[in-house]
């Protein structure tokens, strides 16, 4: 298999941390290679060099034998390399063919619709996405609509090397399907796509060779069938580290302490109908449902951010839909929204602002510096968020670590209802257990728990019940004992309820 | 290389820049560059008398800089600090024009806090605008600007003006009693002291409080400050108010101490100025105080070349202008350094 790119003896070094320590990579045409590791790995980092986004500080890099030095990611971009951020650089207020025209090298100052420009720009979307209405602006797409947009843009530029940083992570189980299709496809004709992924589901589906990293080094490669997923955790973790969660026990009480009646809301266009459903202390109720249908609504509803419109929520017999929104979060409830970088943290602010957010309105007017730094320290320190530094902005923290930050604010304290939405998004292994474990704790301590999520293995595992939402309502509750996928995938579907 | 030091060059190099640009300018305007630097220097700085007249310029330019970077902490431009400025004046005149005979101790004050709440209703305005109705302060404050203006012209034409002036527009000359106090033997006034006073302690109001929390968290991401229990509305509301106050305070001190009567011109684009200064301080309130004091020097030392050397004050304009860009091309370019290496 003809070699396209070597990375020889890469090093890289941000301030104290060191994020690639002595790594060789080769990508090989015609093959996909998954570059496997937890966040914080190096594993961005390590393509980020290869793109010319970052200069080594050590090793080189070789394009068809010869050595290279790429001053910038245009540099590497000629020589036929394409990323693919988990950030997108399209610009929503254009339509998808202006956005591709826009991103066509020599793209001229005055753009001329149709002609073969057009036929240029047009060429991959067409094989990727058929449907989609080259007019939309980018704006009105769905992630996962645009990550095809993205990738097309990448494919225009003759990308030899494809690199995906962390794809799947933020698209719908179809989605996921799908680019493995694509992937594989985009193999079969010769190109080399780097995978950079945490998820082992990426690996099985489409990889040919694998490249596990671990604190910025290479530590296993192998082809990919040589590898069992048991054998690739321990690689990413390091082995031993990764214990198996007992599920929480039932809850003991019998008595409903939230109850959630009829409740009906509106946000930004996305509507929850007729929602009802009661929690006793301790309970985890897990909602499952296709992305879109409302969960991150109820969520909101469910924490008094948004009005509501119908219907009742009551905690312990106290109504909470009295609340004004403007009063901010209550401080016995915990939320953990989708998206943190959006909804839980101020990018432009430290770690220790973001972390006393929560009781901030019981602040001296006055508050005392020393002591908020001492206290983020410790809450920095127990869950594990890195780089442990107070005074470092939240936008330099990476996705799973400003997940991490989210939790050690809303679940250090002592709620009595934790609402948690998507809370392992973008986690790898270890962290992802770390926050059950969060969940789970407070679960026994008496918190009711809802619990939004994707992973179905995961709820059917770990909730007490599990209820669907579809198009805004919740379309059926079942006990864990009683779930089945057959069921849940059929109200998944909005295929109301015969009995479990 | 540390933030501080490299800081310390981004300002050297934009001052070298600075210096290039002006000497091409006076070249080209055919005047001795070397010489006329080091004239303006002196005019600005050179001796006490001097040094107190770009005081007394540097006051209202301050204050107005303040009225920016206040809303700015929240995340809103205005432009609003000439407007703000007419119409404080406006209002504090209107106590002086109705107790002509009134007694220092209550007509100073009364003059003074309706000058300040001027500013805070007109600033206000714009602040409900954008609060209840989501419109653009930006805009909002640039457009009322003319309003104040124009309102300050329709008084000093009509209803005010002084039938003593002969046909000047201009109102009665203020009495002693309504004229905020000077340091002895300078025009330098109470409105430096105020703008001094009012950097500090909004300087430690926003880097020190919860209420400076409020302001960062609400201006980084309001969503979340909503969720922390933070009101954009009311402190909109807070910020506007107060910033149009210290402007409407520029407004009645520049009218009573500098020109003793409310005429036409009290400003000349204080305001723009101040918006200026309030940028290149990075919205900083203890940087504005500097600032200030070496733009109004520069304004100062430009009358002071029209007076003696026959440059137009125009120039002084320009170079002040060729001074932003350089200042703002420099810490515009450390930013791209920043991300690029940071």
């Amino acid at each position: 298999m003809a070699v396209l790119a070597t990375l020889s003896s890469i090093r890289k070094q941000f301030g104290p941390v060191i994020a690639n320590d002595d790594v060789s990579l080769e990508i090989n045409a015609g093959e996909v290679l998954a570059l496997l590791g937890e966040n914080g790995a190096g594993k961005s980092t390590l393509m980020k060099v290869l793109y010319g986004f970052y200069r080594p500080d050590a090793g080189s890099i070789a394009m068809d034998g010869s050595v290279v030095t790429f001053r910038s990611p245009r540099d590497a971009m000629q020589s036929g390399i394409g990323m693919v951020f988990q950030q997108f650089s399209l610009v929503p207020a254009l339509t998808v063919l202006e956005n591709l025209l826009a991103a066509l090298p020599n793209a001229p100052w005055l753009q001329f619709r149709g002609g073969a420009r057009v036929e240029a720009a047009m060429r991959w979307l067409k094989r990727l996405a058929p449907d989609l209405d080259p007019r939309r602006p980018v704006l009105t797409l769905s992630v996962g609509e645009r990550q095809l947009v993205e990738l097309a843009k990448v494919l225009n530029l003759d990308a030899r090397i494809v690199v995906l940083d962390e794809p799947t992570s933020v698209l719908t189980l179809s989605e996921t399907e799908r680019l493995y299709g694509f992937i594989r496809t985009l193999a079969s004709e010769g190109k080399a796509v780097v995978l950079i992924t945490h998820k082992l589901a990426d690996v099985a589906a489409c990889a040919d060779r694998i490249a596990v990293m671990r604190g910025g080094k290479v530590v296993d490669r192998a082809e990919a069938r040589d590898r069992t997923p048991h054998q690739l955790v321990e690689a990413m973790v390091g082995s031993g580290l990764v214990g198996s969660l007992e599920p929480p026990r039932p809850p003991e009480s019998t008595l409903p302490v939230l109850e959630v009646r009829h409740l009906c809301a509106q946000v930004q266009g996305r509507t929850i109908t007729n929602v009802s459903f009661e929690l006793k202390a301790g309970e985890i109720l897990g909602i499952a449902g296709v992305s879109g249908n409302g969960q991150s609504a109820l969520a909101e509803a469910l924490a008094r951010l948004v009005p509501i419109s119908g219907g009742d929520v009551v905690l312990s017999g106290v109504s909470i839909a009295s609340r004004r929104p403007e009063g901010g979060m209550a401080s016995d409830v915990a939320y953990i929204p989708e998206r943190p970088i959006d909804n839980a943290v101020v990018a432009s602010l430290d770690l220790s602002t973001n972390l006393l957010l929560k009781g901030v309105r019981n602040l001296p007017f006055f508050p005392k510096r020393a002591k908020i730094e001492r206290q983020a320290l410790e809450l920095i320190t127990s869950y594990d968020v890195r780089p442990p530094i107070p005074a470092t902005l939240a936008s330099a923290l990476s996705g799973g670590n400003l997940q991490k930050l989210v939790i050690a604010r809303e679940l250090s304290g002592k709620p009595r209802f934790v609402i948690a939405c998507y809370p392992t998004m973008g986690l790898d292994v270890l962290a992802a257990q770390s926050v059950y474990r969060e969940l789970f704790r407070h679960a026994a301590k008496g918190a009711c728990v809802v619990w939004i999520s994707e992973e179905l293995d995961d709820l059917m595992s770990y909730a007490h019940r599990i209820a669907v939402m579809h198009n805004g309502e919740i379309v059926g509750i079942v006990p864990r004992a009683e779930a089945s996928r057959q069921v849940l995938g059929r109200w998944m579907a909005g295929h109301v309820s015969e009995a479990a | 290389m540390s933030a501080g030091r490299f800081g310390l060059l981004m300002a050297c190099g934009g001052a070298a820049v600075f210096l290039c640009f002006a000497i091409v300018f006076l070249l080209a305007i055919g005047r001795p560059p070397l010489t006329t630097l080091v004239q303006m220097v002196l005019y600005g700085f050179g001796d006490s008398y001097s040094f107190s007249e770009s005081l007394v310029k540097a006051t209202p330019i301050l204050l107005c800089a303040l009225a920016v970077i206040l809303p700015a902490r929240l995340g809103l431009i205005t432009v609003g600090g000439e407007g703000q400025l007419y119409f404080g004046a406006l209002t504090g005149t209107a106590v002086v024009i109705a107790f002509p005979d009134g007694p220092a101790v209550l007509l100073m004050p009364a003059m003074l806090v309706a000058g300040a709440a001027g500013g805070a209703v007109w600033s206000g305005v714009a602040g409900v605008l954008r609060a209840r109705c989501n419109v653009n302060e930006t805009i909002s404050t640039l457009l009322t600007n003319y309003i104040a203006v124009l309102l300050v012209n329709y008084f000093i034409y009509g209803p005010w003006k002084d039938p003593a002036s002969l046909g000047w527009p201009a109102t009665i000359a203020f009495p002693a009693a309504a004229i905020v106090p000077t340091l002895s033997g300078t025009r330098v006034h109470l409105g430096l002291v105020v703008g001094i006073v009012a950097a500090v302690i909004l300087h430690v109001g926003v880097t020190r409080t919860r209420w400076g929390i409020a302001l960062s968290v609400l201006s980084g991401n309001r969503k979340v400050g909503v969720m922390a229990g933070f009101s954009f509305v009311s402190q909109t509301m807070l910020v506007m108010t107060i910033g149009g106050a210290i402007a409407g305070l520029a407004g009645i001190c520049e009218t009573s101490a500098i020109q003793g009567r409310l005429q036409a011109g009290i400003s000349t684009g204080y305001g723009l100025t101040g918006f200026l200064v309030a940028w290149l301080s990075g919205q900083h309130f203890l940087r504005a105080v500097p600032i200030a004091i070496l733009i109004g020097g520069l304004i100062a030392a430009g009358d002071a070349l029209q007076l003696y050397s026959k440059i137009p004050s125009d120039s002084a304009t320009i170079l002040q202008g060729l001074l932003f860009v350089a200042a703002l091309g420099a810490s515009g370019l450390a930013g791209r350094w920043s991300t690029r290496h940071g």
